[in-house]
C-alpha cells in the first residue's frame, strides 16, 4: 500500500516545481516588459536650421538645433550638432555623430576634413569616410530651403 | 564572571551555531608554504567591502536625474565634510579593486590553481570579473560630466553590435530615444540595487566553494602539517589589506577625482577618454575599420574571456609544475602582455583638441563683458542677493538657458529686475565665452589685450576672422602682422581709401577714438 502514497508524493512535488516555476516565469516576464524602454526613438520633424545667406562658402558652418523633447518624465531640450554646408547650387546637411560609435566630430579648417576625437575617425567634406574606424559616412540629413522664409530647414 | 561568559556563548552557539560558522570562517586548515601571494584574494575582498560603504555614503547625498546629479557630486566634493575624500576613496577604490583582480588572476594562472578540482570555482571567478568591470561602466555615467555621458555614448554604441539583439539591447541600456534622464536612473539601478546582490551572491559563491575545495597552497606541495587560517595567514592578510589601504587613502586624498565639465552633447572641444582600466578595449576599436568593428568591440575580448574561463580544460598537463603547463602560460603571457600594450598605447592617444588652447579675441572680449561689464555683475555677484558669482568650471545649465537667460534674464527670474541694455555682439561673445568657461579659468590677459578685444568683437569680427572666429566678408586678420605695421593698419582702420581707394571697408575714424585706433593696430600689427 506504499505506491499510491509514492504516486501522489511524486506527482505533488511535480506540481509544486511546476507552479512555482510557472509563478516565477511570470514575475520575470512583468519585469521584462516593465524594463523594456517606452519609447525607443522619436519621429523626424522638419526644422528651422539657418538663413540660407548664412551658410558660408569655405567651410561647412556648424549649427545646434535646440527642441523640446520628452525624456520620459523629464522635458528636456534635446541638442542636435549638425553640418550646413553648399552643395553646387543647392546645400548639404551632415550630422556631427561619428558613424563609428557616436562621438562628436569637429571640423578641421586646415587638413579640410571631418575628425572625430575618439577613435581616430576621418571623413571628407562630403561626409565619406577617408581613414580610421568609421563603417559609413556621416548622416546626410534631408534638406530644403523654406519656399516663404528662404530659410535652410532640415529633417531630424 | 568567566564561568558566566562561557554559559553565555554557549547558550549562544546552541541557538545560532556561531562557533561553526567561526571554525568554518577562520580555523580553515592551510597547506604548509601558503604566503604571500595568497593576501591578493582578501585585499580584493576588502576593497570590495570598502566600495559597498563609501558608496552607500555617497548614495545619501546623489541624485540620479540630469539637472542634479552633476551639482550634486559637486555638492559632495566641495560641502561635504571630508566629501573630496570620500568620493575619492570610492573613486580610486574602484582602481583598487581591478588591479587587485587582475593580480589575483594572475597569481591563480601562475599557480595553476584553476585546475581540477577548482575548475567551477574559476568560472565564478572570471564571472566576478565582468561585474566588476560593470561596476566600473554604470559607476562613471553617474556624475553626469562629459567623460560619463561619452563613455556611455560608446558603451551603448558598442552593444548594439551584439548580433541579433543588439538593437534591443542598446535601446535596454538606454531605457528611451536618447541618452538621457531614463538612462541615468536605470544605471543608477544597476549600479546601487541589480549588480551588489550579484557581487554578493557570487562572492559567497567563490569562498564557499574555496573552502569546499581547499586552498591550492604553492605550486609544488610543500611537507609540513597544515596551519589555520586564524591567525597566521590572517596577519599577511591584515599587513596587506592596511598596505593597500594606505596607498588608497594616499591616493583619495592627494588627488581627488576630477569632475569634468557637465555632460554637454554639443561640445566640441572636448576629447572623450574613457577610464584607464578600459584604455585598452578603446585602443583595440581602433585598429578594426568598417564593418569589421564587431571583431574588436566584441568578438576579441569575447574570445579572449572564453579562452580564459576554457583554461582548466586547456591546461591538461601532468602536474601544476610550470615545466607541465607552458602553452597555458605562454598563451596567458601573451594576453597579459597584449593587454598591458593596448593600455599604454590608448593612454599615450591624448587625441587632438578641436578648439585651439588659446582663446580667440571674441571670447575674451566675453569673458571682459562678464567680469566688468554690469550686465552680469548687477546679479552675480558673491555679495549679491540675487545670483552667486560665475564661477569656470561651474556652469551646469544647458547653452540653450544661458543663451535665453543672457539675453533677457527675466525669462528665467520673473520680477528680478530690468533686462540688461546689450547688443548682439556682446550677447554672442558672453556665450562664447560662457562655453569656454565650462571647461576652466581663462587665461590671463593684459589689459590691453582685453580692451582690444572688445573693441574688435564689436567693430571687426562681423567681417574679419581672427583665430578662427569672425566673418569671411573681409580678409582673414589672423597674422596679419605679417604683411602690415601698426601705422599703415592704423590708417587703414581710419579711413580705409587712404591707402587702397577700391577699399570696401567702411571708415572707423568717426566711430572710434584715434587711441582705440592706435590700441587696434598695435594689437594686429603684433600678430604675426
Amino acid at each position: 500500500m506504499t505506491a499510491p502514497t509514492e504516486d501522489r508524493r511524486t506527482a505533488l512535488a511535480t506540481l509544486v516545481t511546476v507552479v512555482g516555476g510557472l509563478i516565477t516565469a511570470g514575475i520575470a516576464g512583468l519585469v521584462g516588459i516593465v524594463a523594456a524602454p517606452a519609447r525607443l526613438a522619436n519621429a523626424r520633424i522638419w526644422r528651422r536650421a539657418a538663413a540660407t545667406g548664412d551658410v558660408p562658402d569655405n567651410q561647412p558652418m556648424t549649427v545646434v538645433l535646440t527642441a523640446r523633447d520628452e525624456d520620459g518624465w523629464y522635458e528636456t531640450k534635446k541638442q542636435s550638432v549638425i553640418f550646413l554646408d553648399r552643395d553646387g547650387s543647392g546645400y548639404r546637411a551632415l550630422s556631427a555623430t561619428c558613424a563609428h560609435l557616436g562621438c562628436r566630430v569637429h571640423w578641421d579648417q586646415a587638413a579640410s576634413q571631418f575628425k572625430c576625437p575618439c577613435h581616430g575617425g576621418v571623413y571628407d567634406r562630403q561626409g565619406n569616410v577617408v581613414a580610421g574606424p568609421p563603417p559609413r559616412g556621416l548622416e546626410r540629413l534631408s534638406v530644403r530651403v523654406n519656399p516663404q522664409t528662404s530659410d535652410l530647414e532640415v529633417e531630424l | 564572571m568567566k564561568a558566566r561568559l562561557e554559559d553565555f556563548l554557549a547558550w549562544l552557539d546552541d541557538r545560532t551555531g556561531f562557533r561553526l560558522i567561526r571554525f568554518h570562517l577562520l580555523d580553515e586548515p592551510l597547506p604548509a608554504g601558503t604566503g604571500w601571494f595568497f593576501t591578493l584574494g582578501s585585499i580584493l575582498l576588502v576593497g570590495l567591502t570598502l566600495q559597498v560603504v563609501t558608496g552607500t555614503v555617497l548614495a545619501l547625498y546623489y541624485a540620479p536625474t540630469p539637472d542634479h546629479a552633476w551639482d550634486s557630486v559637486r555638492f559632495i566634493t566641495t560641502e561635504v565634510r571630508l566629501g573630496s575624500f570620500l568620493r575619492g576613496l570610492h573613486h580610486w577604490g574602484a582602481s583598487v579593486v581591478v588591479v587587485a583582480a587582475a593580480l589575483h588572476l594572475a597569481r591563480v594562472v601562475l599557480f595553476g590553481s584553476y585546475r581540477k578540482p577548482r575548475e567551477l570555482n574559476w568560472i565564478v571567478g572570471i564571472i566576478l570579473l565582468q561585474v566588476i568591470l560593470a561596476f566600473g561602466l554604470t559607476g562613471y555615467l553617474l556624475p553626469w560630466d562629459q567623460r560619463a555621458y561619452w563613455a556611455t555614448v560608446v558603451a551603448i554604441n558598442i552593444s548594439k553590435l551584439t548580433p541579433v539583439v543588439g538593437e534591443y539591447v542598446a535601446g535596454f541600456l538606454r531605457g528611451g530615444p536618447e541618452i538621457g534622464a531614463l538612462t541615468l536612473t536605470r544605471w543608477y539601478s544597476l549600479h546601487v540595487l541589480v549588480l551588489p546582490p550579484v557581487l554578493a551572491i557570487l562572492t559567497i559563491a567563490h569562498l564557499y566553494f574555496m573552502r569546499r575545495q581547499g586552498i591550492s597552497g604553492p605550486v609544488r606541495e610543500k611537507s609540513g602539517v597544515p596551519s589555520p587560517f586564524f591567525p597566521g595567514q590572517a596577519a599577511r592578510d591584515l599587513v596587506m589589506a592596511i598596505a593597500a589601504g594606505t596607498l588608497l587613502a594616499v591616493l583619495a586624498w592627494k588627488g581627488a577625482p576630477a569632475l569634468e565639465p557637465p555632460a554637454d552633447p554639443t561640445a566640441s572641444s572636448y576629447v572623450p577618454r574613457p577610464e584607464w582600466y578600459f584604455l585598452g578595449l578603446f585602443q583595440l576599436l581602433k585598429y578594426f575599420p568598417g564593418k569589421l568593428e564587431v571583431i574588436g568591440a566584441l568578438v576579441v575580448p569575447g574570445i579572449a574571456m572564453t579562452l580564459l574561463a576554457l583554461l582548466p580544460w586547456i591546461d591538461r598537463g601532468a602536474t601544476r609544475e610550470w615545466k607541465h603547463r607552458r602553452l597555458a602560460l605562454a598563451g596567458f603571457g601573451f594576453g597579459a602582455a597584449a593587454v598591458v600594450t593596448l593600455t599604454i598605447l590608448g593612454g599615450r592617444d591624448k587625441g587632438v583638441n578641436a578648439a585651439p588652447a588659446t582663446w580667440n579675441p571674441q571670447e575674451i572680449a566675453g569673458t571682459v563683458l562678464i567680469n566688468t561689464g554690469t550686465q552680469c555683475t548687477k546679479c552675480h555677484s558673491a555679495s549679491s542677493t540675487i545670483a552667486g558669482p560665475i564661477e569656470p568650471g561651474h556652469i551646469a545649465k544647458p547653452a540653450d538657458w544661458l543663451a535665453t537667460h543672457v539675453v533677457d534674464p527675466e525669462v528665467i527670474a520673473p520680477g528680478v529686475r530690468q533686462p540688461p541694455e546689450t547688443n548682439p555682439r556682446d550677447t554672442a561673445a558672453i556665450l562664447a565665452a560662457l562655453a569656454r568657461l565650462r571647461g576652466g579659468p581663462a587665461p590671463a590677459v593684459d589689459a590691453a589685450t582685453q580692451q582690444v578685444s572688445v573693441l574688435l568683437t564689436r567693430n571687426c569680427l562681423t567681417c574679419h576672422t581672427i583665430d578662427g572666429f569672425g566673418g569671411t566678408d573681409g580678409p582673414n586678420l589672423s597674422r596679419v602682422g605679417q604683411k602690415y605695421d601698426a601705422a599703415s593698419i592704423a590708417r587703414r582702420v581710419n579711413n580705409p581709401p587712404d591707402v587702397d581707394p577700391n577699399a570696401e571697408m567702411p571708415p572707423f575714424g568717426g566711430k572710434l577714438t584715434p587711441d582705440q585706433i592706435q590700441a587696434i593696430a598695435r594689437f594686429l600689427a603684433a600678430r604675426k
